[in-house]
């Protein structure tokens, strides 16, 4: 057997000053890559994500983070500093000087009055990849402009293109866009590490998290543009096959998706729906054009049949068929699906508990997967990160970090 | 700059576009008849059109075009010297070459396996992500759009440009198996870690969606806005400038979270009360004076002409070949990276230079037109 290979971001030194989702899982991305992280935070303001930090810390293991932000921000030091003093900001602009990319995404201006902005740590690192993950970008009319996940979601455009003709604007229930803010940043920020091998110079990446998410809605943006009308809103239906769509099954909201993408597979969900199907002998629908045409009365034959069997019965039936079906699975049901039990890692670190973490969907042969360790507490690998990224002895680390006692 | 062969589906093409806004080269790899991409609708033109579909102009932009019959054996010979040049090959499964062949004509390619099997809403389902979207007393609906199709091609982009950045400096490829329906599902990780934890099912919210106790999309006289009341104390305190209604001004123990938690459609119901007469603009921007996350809920079209998008290059304005005079969306890393992108290519429009690079004379392609090979 041959020796695994280190991952492509091994021996990159990453800074995350990020806080909530949005930069924070960013950087999380870069780690998992095998980047070398350190989370520059304070004691006296960390990072919020909403409500659920009311929750148990039972699954925060012991950083005293809530279970949300300790999945945010495993895999990297934390090193408590206080920006606001000079002090606090020595030892930054020390990392600073050492690390490869910085991640931050506050509201425009906060790092320039902290001393902090792209320009004046252009200086000190010129081969900085510097990363900002504002709501809007930090130029524009909107630059000072607050946003969260869900006025993003909904100022992008991507609730008006859910859901179906009528309904009012639907969303995604998590931090979506925060999600989709870190991804386009972490793509970033690799693309700028290529280059910066071409040219020797780093950057300043100023992503807009309201773009990343109009982006991901490109193709109609495209089209109102050229034909002067909004998208219509399909629903779960699809442009292209039919029938396409969520189904009521038997018990309280169980449903299952179901979608036809050829004439044969068509014809078995005939045969399957049995008595039901008869409801659809007058009509042609032979090819997925007819059937795009007739799409109501073929939802009201298979939800005829489906509300009789459970999601996983219709599944199952459907599946044996050859036809593309999958039972609507919730937070108990998710192991039961191969491909998310391929994603689960175990959570490693002192104290950890048994709390199973979610890793990258895709694995690079040739490297064994980076394992999961448990966000630390605040500041708990501050002195670590000096030694690490600095190569200080203990007496010059206790002189830049006198009050921690770690 | 690396040349990248992209023969994905529509679930990757978001991946390989992100990929051109970094300045990569990526041919689009696809049969003489057209892909699917192309055939996506809204179509903009009258009849269906392989060059005018909203899809294949927006997600093709920045790459251009070869048209090979891969069915055919020589056909496949073509794409395998293709490879040959290339540094990335990323493709939809199942390849219609021999894997093995692949890596031999090239074995230091970076090679991006995307298993993409399941339709977009069946993975969704399996994801976890559908149960957390649409009107909780109605249907679960899927993202609009395609939008699950361009998450996973987030992810495409990210495990290419970090094997490619590996590629740059060790000269050694990579092979990367990667799944769609798993990249919907790493999305859904506070579903996961909410259960795990807590027990509870998170489950969707519909219009009033959010991890904010307090958020949701509320009618205004020419459409919805959008309100996430920031957890902290200040936020509320924001809050109760922007919409001065007593019950909330005289109730001190709104001021705590979980307490708006509890009363959330009461409250919402409230805000919407006032809301009802005002137009969006007014509210959002009074909102944003106070520094309260509000946001106008926008359709695409209300986005054609986005003046926050304008200043900083997002949309640029353009004469289109196709379209004329709009304003073309470039794309969230293009406008950063200042990558001038083409327009989408026409079917074949790249064949005879990138034959040529092979060795194969303009003589060759006119009889391997004439074959059905390639499209030129």
């Amino acid at each position: 057997m041959t020796d695994l290979r280190p991952l492509p971001l091994s021996g990159i030194r990453v800074l995350d000053f990020g806080h909530i989702v949005a930069g924070p899982f960013c950087v999380r991305l870069l780690a998992d890559l095998g980047a070398d992280v350190v989370k520059v935070e304070t004691s006296t303001r960390q990072g919020r994500t909403g409500a659920r930090r009311n929750r148990p810390r039972s699954g925060g293991g012991t950083s005293g983070r809530t279970p949300h932000l300790a999945q945010i921000n495993r895999n990297r030091r934390s090193i408590d500093l206080n920006l606001k003093t000079d002090q606090g900001r020595d030892v930054a602009l020390k990392l600073i000087a050492t690390a490869d990319v910085l991640v931050e995404n506050f509201s425009s201006g906060v790092m320039d009055r902290l001393g902090l902005g792209y320009d004046a740590l252009a200086k000190i690192n010129p081969r900085l990849v510097y990363t900002s993950m504002s709501a809007f970008g930090h130029t524009g009319p909107r630059h000072g402009w607050t946003g969260m996940n869900v006025t993003l979601q909904a100022c992008s455009g991507l609730m008006l293109a859910t859901g179906e003709a009528g309904d009012p604007p639907i969303g995604i229930s998590n931090s979506w866009n925060d999600y989709i803010g870190g991804l386009h940043a972490a793509v970033a920020i690799v693309g700028a590490l290529g280059k910066r091998r071409e040219t020797g110079k780093g950057c300043y990446l100023d992503v807009s998290q309201f773009e990343c998410s109009v982006a991901t809605v490109g193709s109609l943006l495209l089209a109102s543009a050229v034909s002067g009308k909004p998208p219509a809103r399909h629903g779960s239906r699809s442009t292209a096959t039919a029938p396409q769509g969520c189904y009521r099954c038997a018990g309280a909201d169980q449903w299952c998706a179901i979608s036809v993408e050829s004439d044969e597979q068509w014809h078995s969900l005939l045969a399957a729906l049995g008595g039901p199907a008869t409801q659809l002998r007058a009509l042609d629908l032979a090819t997925a054009a007819d059937r795009l045409r007739h799409h109501d009365a073929i939802d009201r034959a298979i939800n005829a049949w489906t509300a009789t069997l459970s999601p996983a019965e219709v599944e199952h039936r459907l599946k044996s068929l050859g036809i593309p079906a999958a039972a609507m699975r919730r937070g108990p049901d998710l192991t039961e699906v191969a491909a998310w039990r391929k994603l689960l890692l175990p959570l490693e670190g002192a104290g950890g508990s048994d709390l199973k973490v979610v890793g990258l969907p895709f694995s690079l042969r040739g490297s064994a997967p980076i394992a999961a360790t448990e966000a630390p507490r605040v500041g708990a690998t501050g002195r670590q990160a000096l030694r690490d990224w600095l190569d200080l002895d203990e007496q010059a680390i206790a002189e830049l970090l006198p009050e921690t006692a770690s | 700059m690396a040349r990248i062969l992209d023969l994905t589906s529509i679930a990757g093409a978001y991946g390989t576009r992100l990929l051109a806004e970094l300045g990569h080269d990526v041919v689009r790899i696809e049969t003489p008849q057209g892909d699917t991409l192309r055939r996506l609708e809204p179509h903009l033109g009258a009849a269906l059109d392989l060059d005018r579909g909203a899809f294949h102009q927006f997600l093709n932009a920045g790459k251009r075009s070869m048209a090979i019959d891969l069915a055919s054996e020589k056909g496949q010979r073509l794409l395998l010297a293709l490879a040959g040049k290339a540094d990335a090959v990323i493709a939809s499964l199942p390849l219609l070459v021999a894997e093995d062949r692949l890596l031999a004509a090239n074995p230091n390619l970076v090679f991006v396996r995307l298993d993409d099997g399941p339709p977009e809403l069946c993975a969704l389902a399996s994801s976890g992500l559908l149960a957390i979207t649409g009107e909780p007393d109605g249907k679960p609906t899927m993202l609009g759009g395609h939008v699950p199709y361009a998450a996973v091609g987030t992810y495409v982009a990210l495990a290419a440009a970090a094997a490619l950045f590996e590629r740059q400096a060790t000269g050694t490829g990579r092979i990367v198996d990667i799944s769609a329906v798993e990249c919907l599902a790493a999305l859904a990780e506070q579903v996961w870690v909410e259960y795990s934890v807590s027990g509870e099912s998170l489950e969707r919210m519909g219009s009033r969606g959010g991890i904010t106790a307090l958020a949701g999309a509320l009618p205004c006289a020419d459409g919805h806005w959008m309100i996430s009341v920031p957890p902290d104390p200040r936020g509320w305190t924001n809050f109760v400038e922007l919409v001065p209604d007593p019950t909330f001004k005289d109730d001190a123990s709104l001021v705590d979270e979980a307490m708006r938690r509890e009363r959330k459609h009461e409250i919402l119901d409230r805000i919407a009360l006032w809301s009802e007469q005002k137009k969006k603009r007014e509210i959002v921007e009074e909102a944003q004076r106070l520094h309260i996350p509000a946001a106008s809920v926008a359709n695409p079209l209300e986005l054609v002409d986005d003046p926050q998008l304008l200043a900083r290059g997002f949309l640029r304005p353009v004469d289109h070949p196709d379209f004329g005079r709009m304003n073309f969306p470039v794309g969230a890393l293009a406008s950063l990276s200042g990558v001038d992108l083409s327009f989408a290519p026409h079917l074949g429009e790249n064949t005879t230079e990138l034959l040529a690079e092979i060795g194969c004379p303009a003589a060759d392609v006119e009889r391997l037109e004439r074959e059905g090979i390639v499209k030129a």
